[in-house]
């Protein structure tokens, strides 16, 4: 059953691709532009971020849940990360410096998280609300951490500059959001606690007369989104040169319209990371050959409207028959 | 009751997924008549009454409602015919309030845009009288007990003045006193020349209630018979396609040890409840909805605080705070609303079945599918649980395979005391009687069964003895092979006397 | 198999939409940092309009709608098609640096439009200069004051755009360096609007609350002026005081009708840039020998209700 329904989506990246293929532009040698080698990994490395963060919302609306804070969370890591990475001259060299940024922006961020799903747990309120509110107030802590500056991140060969452009590479990026997919997918599929999120998400009663542990799991979910948000903001961060506290706006939308694009459900209980993989490349190839062919750019948000729409009905469509 | 037919359905044919649930059905209920659908889960009775609904469209059929020929394709189509539905699964807001339960889709006011309190009220109040409801329209429905929800239900189909209603199970959930008022009411309605489709799997009340009795097996009509010149044992036999084999005797008898007992619990629906129950005994927990049954699992489950008293297991005394806590006691709880509170239905057998064990079957968090194949297999195989995988979902299972991997995932967990809510509840014949089977194997090897259950001759069948309830007291405790009906029922309704 | 046949239909309707035919065009790529800004939306139109005049040139435009990632990731498709020239409209400083860098190291002529990078990645740079239009502004209101009291003195609001963006920074430095020098010309309020006309009218009722007495109002951007505008006029008090803004666009709603309008006593039109960077950007296009300058600045204009109609005909 779920295996049918991966495949369906994977059906629709293998049309999407098509049309890209068909769709291309041509360079002026003659060869297809979208199936260049750095075009393709260009697109991979565009969707990381994305991609990333939706590994975990996968988690998060599998339990029935949403977390809205994830674009204030990826400000938030940024700020983090160029405030530390930029301190003049810390002790024990560059390496250090820059593994010390990365290590407490994520630590940051996970925490965050964890407060998310403590107050979810604990007090009973609507991840929704929950992270509503931490969406508004995280932002808020990344502004006044900056006093609304930008903190740069330069070019020259100081820990700053060495830490982005290490980040920043192209391997590096896709590299991470590679293995952490596997590792989500793994977790997801051949571990206890990937069963109990998927039990959480599709009866939350029926879970505790089964004597699940409910409360821990939820907070478990929510950390693991704040802590891949935070990984996606440090590359965020590279890839940019900057912390930023205005960085992320409305990235919760298009993480969870990638994880709805794959075959998740809003309601819980069913989805996939294998899905999430591909609702995160179709987003990120579609839009790839929207620009190489220099689509207006309000016509793109159409067009990538009516795909959400097209790939959930159909996948429900599909499930229905 | 005329010639014609109200309703004549022929040659109705439907399949899912490529597997048929109705092969060249046909059904027919004259004017005025109670007609009862019967059959085993699976045997199609559902879907049929779903496209008498409007709600399932068939691959082909034939319809003529008063001879003329129909299509019946929404439930708004059968409610312009004239066909009312109660369904199994209550299908009521239940955040709005009576009143609007009742007026909403209802093609007698959706032309009106405005209407005014008083008279919706006075509207629904006529329709509720004769559902035997004394609530105020402005209940919430969420606020009514479950019984009454039904009766909401029947006081809609009213309400479209429908010619004829389609009750699906509608005393599943019904205590006694209720079934009573409810074929009360069924009779005034007859009376009034309305018919009556009845789903149900309770034999008795068909054979008080029904006027002739089809039955369906394999998605096909098996024959249709007037209930006053039939019997239970042609119809069993129709149903099943051969003789049902003797009753069950009476079931071995139990140890002389206690394994839980409880003493003077009080919660906030319990008052001074105290029983023992004995190793390899199965004791029977009776009373009318809201008598506190499901409270006493509650209690003992760790999901409401014990206020006062105790329970002990094998002579200690247990305080369980949770679900999880009563689980490590071996203490097990099968709900008695199996969707809402049991099954996750997106989930497969296998997984559904596991849930409360996967403890045991991981290592380093990772989870042994090998394992866990292995340990359910043989409970699946024993109690003849049918599902096209282990991968299939639960929600592709009939009630009563569903309420064996209910059961199959607290056999895992091999616990030493099992509270049983109602587990026969709204499943086929061939379920309960593979139940009983596993109730009675359970208690052989010395493990302590509650059975709540809402059919006296159930309790009186399976059970050593009887815990009758109401509100939240302790009645007393009979001997099931002694007891009867009547004095059980007694039991259940007599005034609480000092606590 | 239906989503495969839908994406399929989409494909083609994308075939459909481009304007392939005929010979190849030079193509012009222009990433704008944000389209939904009115300055923004103006300079897209007056370089359509421009670069339309010339049709052997295709101009694509693409809008990174205020997000650093997306600006980077257009860019980086504009780079795979190779453009004949690329203009960037940089959302930020440090984000935009390194991507402009790779397609300067591609051979790609990059013109940087209006706002800086942190390294000279650009054929290019066309600049106009915020300090000198907040030293023009201040000097303005030294003049007004002097003008209306006899003396420097006078009590003034001053309206912030969004707080730690360049332009804001400069449009309110350069105004304190002249006004710092009057110490009866006092700021009695200074708010944060975010360069947003509905949040400067908030503010303003604020200020007006608070400070029984204003001779001017400074806004950084023509519609946090016109709010605040609007908010002296619902309590009766707009004749009490003028308006400054800066911006200076033309058409309808700009800044320059506001000025005709009477709404605003002036404004200081900040260059669009466009103008020059066609004429530089053809220049690159057809002389092969054409060497342009590093860094082209741009002055701004002051307007007033004497020279609005001749500065908007200008314009067009």
């Amino acid at each position: 059953m779920s295996r049918l329904r991966k495949l369906k989506s994977v059906l629709g990246l293998a049309g999407i691709i098509l049309v890209a293929i068909l769709a291309s532009p041509q360079a002026s040698d003659g060869s297809n532009i979208f199936l260049q080698a750095g075009n393709l990994t260009d697109v991979l490395r565009q969707m990381s971020v994305i991609g990333i963060i939706a590994l975990a919302m996968t988690y998060v609306i599998l339990t029935a849940g949403i977390d809205l804070s994830v674009g204030s969370i990826l400000a938030f890591a940024t700020c983090v990360t160029g405030m530390i990475v930029t301190r003049p001259a810390a002790p024990g060299g560059r390496f250090t410096q820059a593994a010390l940024a990365v290590g407490i922006a994520m630590a940051a961020s996970a925490l965050l998280g964890a407060a998310n799903g403590a107050v979810i747990s604990v007090f009973r309120i609507q991840p929704f609300i929950v992270t509503l509110a931490s969406m508004i107030g995280v932002r808020g802590l990344a502004k006044w951490l900056t006093r609304n500056e930008n903190i740069d991140i330069g070019f020259g060969s100081d820990a700053a500059a060495s830490f982005a452009n290490f980040v920043n590479q192209k391997a590096v990026v896709v590299g991470t959001f590679a293995a952490l997919a596997v590792i989500f997918w793994i977790i997801l599929d051949r571990t206890v606690f990937g069963r109990y999120v998927r039990a959480i998400g599709d009866n939350e009663k029926a879970g505790r007369y089964s004597g699940l542990p409910i409360r821990s799991v939820k907070i478990a979910v929510y950390t693991l989104s704040g802590l891949l948000t935070g990984i996606a903001g440090v590359i965020y961060a590279a890839e940019n040169h900057q912390g930023n506290p205005n960085a992320g706006i409305a990235y919760e939308l298009d993480a969870i319209a990638a994880v709805v694009i794959g075959g998740t459900s809003l309601m819980g209980g069913s989805g996939s990371i294998a899905g999430t993989i591909v609702g995160t490349l179709i987003i990120g190839v579609l839009t790839n050959i929207l620009r190489l062919r220099n689509v207006d750019s309000n016509v793109e948000m159409m067009v990538k409207a009516v795909i959400i729409v097209l790939a959930v009905a159909i996948q429900k469509n599909e499930k229905a028959e | 009751m005329s010639c014609e037919p109200l309703i004549l359905l022929e040659g109705v044919n439907k399949r899912y997924d490529g597997a048929k649930a109705l092969a060249d059905a046909s059904f027919s209920v004259a004017e005025g008549e109670v007609h009862a659908l019967i059959g085993e889960n699976g045997a199609g009775k559902s879907t049929l009454s779903k496209i008498i609904a409007g709600a399932v469209i068939p691959d082909s059929a034939s319809v003529r409602w008063r001879g003329e020929p129909v299509r019946i394709e929404s439930p708004i189509a059968a409610q312009h015919l004239g066909i009312g539905i109660v369904f199994q699964e209550l299908d009521l807001f239940p955040n709005l309030s009576i009143a609007e339960n009742i007026v909403i889709g209802n093609v007698r006011m959706e032309r009106r845009q405005w209407v005014n309190r008083k008279e919706l009220g006075a509207f629904c109040q006529t329709y509720l009288e004769q559902a035997g409801l004394s609530e105020s329209p402005w209940t919430r429905v969420r606020d009514l007990p479950i019984a009454h929800m039904q009766l909401v239900a029947i006081a809609r189909a009213l309400s479209f003045e429908a010619r004829l209603i389609l009750m699906d199970e509608p005393t599943s959930s019904l205590p006694d006193d209720a079934v009573e008022r409810l074929f009360a009411l069924i009779r005034r309605l007859r009376a009034g020349g309305v018919s009556i489709v009845y789903v149900s799997h309770k034999m008795k009340e068909i054979f008080e209630i029904a006027d002739r009795i089809t039955v369906l097996r394999d998605g096909a009509t098996i024959g249709t018979r007037t209930a006053s010149e039939t019997n239970i044992d042609e119809i069993i036999a129709m149903m099943v396609g051969r003789e049902l084999a003797a009753e069950y005797g009476a079931p071995a008898d139990a140890y002389r040890e206690t394994i839980l007992s409880a003493q003077n619990i009080t919660t906030r629906k319990l008052r001074n409840v105290s029983f023992e129950l004995h190793r390899g005994e199965i004791l029977g927990v009776a009373g009318l909805v809201g008598a506190g049954r499901s409270e006493l699992g509650a209690a003992l489950f760790g999901l409401d605080r014990i206020v006062s008293g105790s329970f002990r297991l094998e002579g200690s005394e247990i305080r369980p705070h949770s679900p999880s806590a009563a689980i490590g006691l071996g203490i097990g709880l099968l709900p008695e609303d199996r969707k809402l509170q049991g099954l996750m239905m997106q989930m497969s057998v296998l997984e559904n079945s596991t849930m409360a064990v996967l403890g045991r079957l991981q290592r380093w968090g990772f989870l042994s599918r090998r394992k866990e194949a292995g340990l359910s297999a043989p409970v699946h195989r024993g109690m003849s649980l049918k599902a096209a995988s282990n991968g299939a979902p639960v929600s592709s299972l009939s009630g009563g395979n569903q309420q064996k991997v209910l059961l199959a995932k607290w056999l895992l967990t091999d616990p030493r005391v099992l509270f049983l809510d109602d587990p026969t509840r709204g499943i086929d014949i061939g379920a309960k009687r593979d139940i009983y089977r596993i109730v009675r194997e359970l208690a052989g090897q010395g493990k302590g069964i509650l059975f709540v259950s809402s059919e006296l001759p159930e309790l009186l069948q399976c059970c050593h003895r009887i815990l009758v309830m109401r509100d939240g007291h302790n009645m007393g405790i009979v001997d099931a092979r002694a007891a009867t009906q009547e004095q059980i029922m007694t039991l259940a309704t007599s005034e609480v006397t000092a606590a | 198999m239906r989503f495969f046949l839908c994406a399929l239909g989409i494909g083609f309707l994308l075939t459909g939409c481009g304007t392939n035919n005929g010979p190849r065009k030079k193509l012009v790529a222009f990433s704008q940092c944000n389209n939904s800004e009115p300055y923004r939306a103006a300079q897209n139109a007056r370089m359509k309009k421009l670069f339309g005049a010339q049709p052997d040139v295709e101009l694509a435009i693409a809008d990174a709608q205020q997000d650093n990632s997306k600006q980077i990731a257009q860019i980086e498709a504009f780079i795979r098609q190779k453009p004949a020239l690329l203009i960037v409209a940089p959302n930020e400083r440090a984000p935009l640096t390194e991507v402009m860098g790779r397609a300067y190291k591609a051979g790609i002529p990059v013109i940087c439009l209006e706002r800086d990078i942190v390294e000279p990645n650009y054929t290019s740079y066309i600049r106009s200069d915020n300090r000198e239009i907040g030293r023009m502004a201040g000097q303005y209101i030294v003049d007004y004051l002097k003008k209306k009291y006899g003396a420097p003195r006078g009590n003034i609001v001053q309206l912030r755009g969004l707080l730690g963006v360049e332009g804001e920074i400069n449009r309110y430095e350069g105004a304190q360096e002249v006004l710092s020098k009057y110490p009866e010309i006092r700021t009695v309020h200074e708010a944060v609007a975010d360069w947003i006309q509905a949040k400067a009218r908030d503010r303003m009722t604020e200020a007006l609350r608070a400070q029984p007495k204003i001779d001017v109002v400074y806004g950084h951007n023509d519609p946090m002026a016109v709010g605040a505008y609007l908010a002296a006029k619902d309590l009766g008090r707009e004749k009490e005081m003028i308006f400054l803004g800066v911006d200076g666009l033309s058409g309808p709603g700009g800044g320059i009708e506001k000025v005709r309008d009477g709404i605003l006593a002036a404004t200081f039109v900040y260059p669009l840039c466009v103008d020059k960077a066609v004429e530089i950007g053809t220049r690159i296009l057809r002389e092969p020998n054409f060497r342009p300058e590093k860094v082209y600045t741009i002055n701004s204009v002051m307007v007033t209700p004497e020279n609005a109609a001749s500065i908007e005909k200008a314009a067009e």
